[in-house]
């Protein structure tokens, strides 16, 4: 068999998984599997993530989020919380999971262009020993108390930062609300620009997107967003947005949720009570628009999403664990894709903007 | 506030598992808490192998809050020991506090950890780690406002959230100052409440590595071998933060007369839970029939297990409070004459009437465990 092609994966949710969860993700997919009860697995969805998996799919660059959000009516996952503080303390846990991976050897923290550069390479000679490069990304900058604690969270490796997610945050409308940047954005968006942390424009909502886009002077990507001119939804981008990101020299990338994929996918039910109409055709399908819309493969990448809050059920039908984004690289050289475009789209956008980002930073 | 309250020091709380598990906010008073979580109910049966408990919530519901800031500055409560708490556990249905691998119970000692701080940046809490600055807390606590801070000294129960004896210094400089090796079950580092055994060859280069620093130990939640075990081996200060008298209430769970005298002769204190399953007499933790829905036992239950230890010790030198009232049940099962954390005052009425002296109830009050850390803190410095 040909050596797997690197793949980076811009969002996936590992310390959520582990801790909220409480799945060992040191373990097979199988064992998680058999190990998950089942009011978990109705909620969550059959786990498709672990270490192991994303070892045997080549996914050997992984941006792991904190994530902990204000949201005191959070029927699904019961995380959900009051008061900033509460966030912070969930968002530090997140950050000192992936601190303890890397004491053994399982991950390493990705914080510089050097860092990057000696990981890709060890990777390529090392695909079955060197530990997996994490790139600390935050999902809603609730874990964020103030300005001046970005610092903070710069020093400890953060380096991309979405300010909104599900409801509204402390800084920003998210997905499924309407409306803008709140007062205390703005100095946030600063401390981020300063620092050189890339902004996340995924969850933002529309009028938000757009403020945040000018407000903001730094590296902008989305990092698990599909278009909308194939799935409607707010949820999605549109094309003046993916031309925004495009032109800002973002990156964009493709999630594995049925409900960003399948036309059919019906939100209120359950993934464990319906079925995914689509294949990873459809996935390509979205990176296929993004680039005709950009005029180049340069601009989109894969955010699978696939351990956020769904699962197998509810992953294209040819997905059963996490190492199966493989079989996009021979999709995307079917469809004409050149080599290099195919490489581009796996992992070097990515390690393209990491690197572009960083070299104009301290 | 009435001239005869006395500051308060509970030995055991677990607030951060509260705000971060259960998603309380505890700067809020507790009405604000009992109306969020809607006069919350236990399951329809309280073992954790039912088939209720399975299918139930992935959150339980733990009963009426007792414990928030406002209350413990009602009551004057202003000093803590609080938790960090997270333990390894093989996969299974009662997960609330535990976690598949050391790493996960790294992460979630680090966010107990990481809420403490935020309280304290707020001004809602203040750090207790050294003498000076028990000196300043209690000062503060002599004439308190509605905003005094209620002081922090950093507790850990069950130590797997310390990866290696090698942590033990970074924890100490996040300001830990108390660990217990054990908890439910077998951990880490030995045998815990509910198992048979003692301490695993891993716990002790971690004694070695906490009495380095000047950590103190909590016997509480150790096996009956792991006690006496760590009592062999440690020559630091031990104490019992939240542990009542097997010689009243039966069972594992329990100090024995024989484990308080081996705590005093050290110097320790054991502090007094307001716990129904530690105080009725006929709860039998492993017989789930026993357990009753409802607190039956009021307060001066808890003055019977303090009368034991000052008879048995012939002095009122090793008793604490060591609540628990936020430990995995509500005002469903503390005292029936306690409402919130604040009505502890009331408890020391209870003692005066019992005959105590205002020296002893002081003692029980604050005293012991403000010289238990003196003497622990002054030994390292």
């Amino acid at each position: 068999m040909k050596k797997p092609l690197l793949i980076a994966d811009s969002h996936l949710d590992l310390a959520f998984n582990a801790i909220q969860l409480k799945r060992d993700l040191t373990a097979s997919v199988a064992n998680v599997r058999a190990h998950d009860p089942e009011p978990l697995m109705r909620s969550f969805g059959t786990c498709t993530v672990t270490v192991t998996e994303l070892r045997k799919g080549g996914v050997g660059l992984v941006f792991g989020t904190v994530m902990s959000r204000i949201d005191p009516n959070d029927g699904k996952t019961a995380t959900g919380m009051y008061v900033q503080s509460q966030c912070y303390g969930i968002g530090m846990g997140h950050l000192a999971y992936y601190q303890a991976m890397e004491r053994d050897g399982i991950l390493r923290f990705i914080r510089t262009a050097e860092d990057l550069d000696r990981h890709v390479a060890e990777w390529a000679q090392y695909p079955n020993t060197t530990p997996i490069g994490l790139v600390l990304a935050m999902e809603g900058a609730d874990p964020i108390l103030g300005p001046e604690q970005v610092t903070e969270w710069y020093a400890a490796g953060l380096r991309m930062v979405s300010i909104s997610h599900y409801g509204v945050s402390s800084y920003a409308h998210g997905t499924g609300t309407e409306g803008g940047l709140l007062p205390r954005a703005r100095p946030l968006l600063e401390a981020l620009q300063t620092h050189g942390i890339i902004l996340d424009l995924t969850h933002l909502a529309e009028q938000a997107f757009w403020e945040a886009l000018e407000a903001f002077d730094g590296r902008v990507a989305a990092s698990h967003h599909n278009c909308r001119a194939l799935v409607p939804g707010q949820r999605q981008l549109s094309d003046e947005m993916i031309r925004a990101i495009v032109e800002r020299g973002g990156v964009i990338g493709v999630a594995l949720d049925a409900w960003m994929l399948d036309r059919e996918w019906q939100r209120g039910v359950p993934g464990c009570d319906q079925v995914a109409h689509v294949n990873l055709e459809a996935v390509a399908d979205h990176l296929d628009y993004i680039c005709h819309l950009a005029g180049t493969a340069r601009h989109c990448g894969i955010g699978s999403d696939l351990d956020g809050g769904y699962g197998q059920e509810q992953s294209p039908r040819d997905v059963n664990t996490i190492a199966d984004l493989q079989g996009l690289a021979g999709i995307l050289v079917k469809r004409g894709y050149s080599p290099s475009d195919v490489q581009d789209i796996l992992s070097g956008n990515w390690i393209r903007l990491l690197k572009e980002t960083w070299k104009g930073a301290k | 506030m009435s001239n005869n309250e006395l500051l308060i020091i509970d030995g055991h709380l677990d607030m951060a598992a509260n705000a971060l598990t259960l998603r309380r906010d505890l700067t809020q008073p507790v009405e604000v808490h009992r109306e969020r979580e809607g006069g919350a109910r236990r399951p329809p049966s309280g073992h954790k192998d039912s088939p209720e408990r399975r299918k139930g919530p992935l959150i339980p519901e733990q009963g009426p809050v007792t414990v928030t800031l406002p209350e413990m500055r009602a009551g004057r409560v202003g000093i803590m020991l609080s938790t960090i708490m997270c333990r390894v556990q093989a996969s299974g249905p009662d997960m609330d506090h535990s976690v598949r691998t050391p790493a996960a119970a790294y992460a979630v000692g680090r966010s107990h950890l990481a809420y403490y701080q935020a309280l304290a940046r707020e001004g809602e809490i203040c750090w207790v780690r050294d003498i000076p600055e028990l000196d300043a807390c209690l000062q503060a606590w002599e004439h308190p406002s509605p905003t005094t801070p209620v002081g922090l000294i950093l507790a850990m129960e069950s130590a797997d959230p310390i990866l290696g004896p090698d942590q033990v210094p970074e924890w100490y400089q996040a300001g830990l100052r108390s660990v217990s090796l054990t908890h439910f079950g077998a951990n880490t580092y030995g045998h815990g409440t509910g198992t048979r055994g003692g301490l695993y060859p891993s716990a002790y280069p971690l004694m070695d590595a906490l009495r380095a620093v000047g950590i103190v130990l909590d016997l509480t939640h150790a096996a009956e071998q792991t006690f006496w075990q760590i009592l062999d081996y440690w020559v630091g200060p031990v104490h019992a933060s939240h542990c009542n008298c097997r010689a009243l209430v039966k069972g594992q769970r329990h100090l024995s007369d024989e484990m308080i005298r081996a705590i005093a002769e050290r110097g320790g204190v054991i502090g007094m839970v307001f716990a129904e399953p530690m105080l009725n007499l006929s709860w039998v933790w492993e017989e789930p029939a026993t357990h009753t829905k409802a607190a039956t036992r009021s307060m001066s239950a808890v003055a019977e297990h303090v009368d034991h230890i000052c008879q048995l010790l012939g002095n009122a030198d090793h008793v604490a409070f060591g609540t628990d009232l936020d430990g995995g049940f509500g005002r469903d099962l503390a005292p029936t004459d306690l409402d919130t954390i604040a009505d502890l005052q009331k408890f020391l009425r209870i003692l005066r009437a019992r005959g105590y002296g205002e020296e002893d109830v002081r003692k029980i009050a604050h005293g012991n465990l403000v010289r238990f850390f003196r003497d622990a803190w002054g030994r390292t410095r």
